[in-house]
C-alpha cells in the first residue's frame, strides 16, 4: 500500500456526508470520496481549539 | 474570486456591498405572479424571518441602471438563493431563473430550489436540493437552513486546512461571514492576508477581503 503523505488530511464535507481529502502542503482539495465512511489511513483533521 | 460582468465580458473591479444573512429569491416577479408563488414566498418570509434571514429578490434595489447588472451584484453580494418554481411560470422565466441558479452555485453561494409538485427542473439541476411544495414544506425548509447554518464552522475548518492557498481560505471565510454575520471571519481573513503581502486596493486580493 502506498504511504500516505504526512500533510493529506480528510474531513467530511456537511452538503454531501462524504469525506473529501485536502494536502495542507499543496493548498488543495485533492479528492472526493464517492462512497460513504471515511478514507482508510488517512487522518481526519481536527478543528483547531479557540 | 475573480467575477468577469456577464454585460461586458471585462473583469469587475469593484467592491461588491455585502448583504449577510440575507436570501436571494428567484421567482416571476412580474405580473400576473401566480397565487402559489405568493403563498410560498409568504411561507419562505415566516421560516427565515425567525433565523434573522432577510429575503429579498431584484426587486428590492432600483438602481435605475442595467437590470442585469443589478441581479448580478445582488447574487454575488449574498449567502443563500432560493429558486421557486411552478407550472405556471413561462419557459422564459424559467430560463431566467436557472441562469441566476447557476451563477449563484458557481459563485459558491447555498442554493435551494422549491417546486410544485407538478412542475419539473432540468436534467443539470438533479443534484442541485429541492424541496417540493406540499405537506411537510415548512419542516423540511426549516432543516435545509439548519444544515446551512452549520456550514460556516466547515467552512472556517477548511479555511485553516487551505491555509497554504490564502485566496481560498479568505474565500471559504467570507462565505462563513455572509451565512452567519459573524465578523470574526474577516478577522480571520486579515491574518490569512498576511500570507499574500501588499497589494493594490482594488486587486482580487483586497477586493476578496471587502466583507
Amino acid at each position: 500500500m502506498a504511504k500516505q503523505k504526512k500533510d493529506i488530511v480528510q474531513t467530511k464535507n456537511p452538503r454531501t456526508g462524504k469525506y473529501v481529502k485536502i494536502d495542507r502542503a499543496a493548498g488543495k482539495i485533492v479528492a472526493h470520496k464517492s462512497t460513504s465512511g471515511p478514507y482508510k489511513n488517512v487522518p481526519v483533521a481536527r478543528k483547531r481549539s479557540k | 474570486m475573480i467575477y468577469y460582468n456577464p454585460a461586458d465580458g471585462d473583469a469587475d473591479n469593484n467592491p461588491v456591498k455585502y448583504r449577510p444573512k440575507t436570501c436571494f429569491i428567484m421567482t416571476r416577479l412580474g405580473h400576473p405572479v401566480p397565487k402559489v408563488i405568493k403563498e410560498i414566498r409568504k411561507d419562505i418570509k415566516e421560516v427565515l424571518t425567525p433565523l434573522g434571514i432577510k429575503p429579498i429578490d431584484a426587486n428590492s434595489l432600483v438602481t435605475g441602471k442595467d437590470f442585469l447588472k443589478k441581479i448580478w451584484n445582488m447574487m454575488r453580494s449574498v449567502p443563500l438563493g432560493i429558486a421557486i418554481i411552478t407550472e405556471e411560470i413561462p419557459p422564459t422565466t424559467l430560463a431566467n431563473i436557472f441562469y441566476e441558479i447557476g451563477l449563484m452555485q458557481a459563485y459558491g453561494k447555498e442554493t435551494l430550489v422549491i417546486k410544485t409538485p407538478k412542475s419539473s427542473v432540468p436534467s443539470d439541476f438533479v443534484r442541485t436540493e429541492y424541496i417540493e411544495y406540499k405537506s411537510g414544506f415548512r419542516t423540511q425548509l426549516k432543516r435545509f437552513l439548519k444544515e446551512v447554518q452549520k456550514r460556516p464552522a466547515h467552512y472556517e475548518h477548511l479555511a485553516e486546512l487551505l491555509e497554504r492557498n490564502p485566496l481560498l481560505s479568505i474565500d471559504y471565510l467570507r462565505r462563513a461571514y455572509l451565512i452567519s454575520g459573524d465578523k470574526s471571519y474577516r478577522k480571520k481573513a486579515l491574518e490569512y492576508k498576511k500570507g499574500i503581502g501588499d497589494r493594490a486596493k482594488n486587486s482580487i486580493e483586497s477586493l476578496m477581503l471587502d466583507f
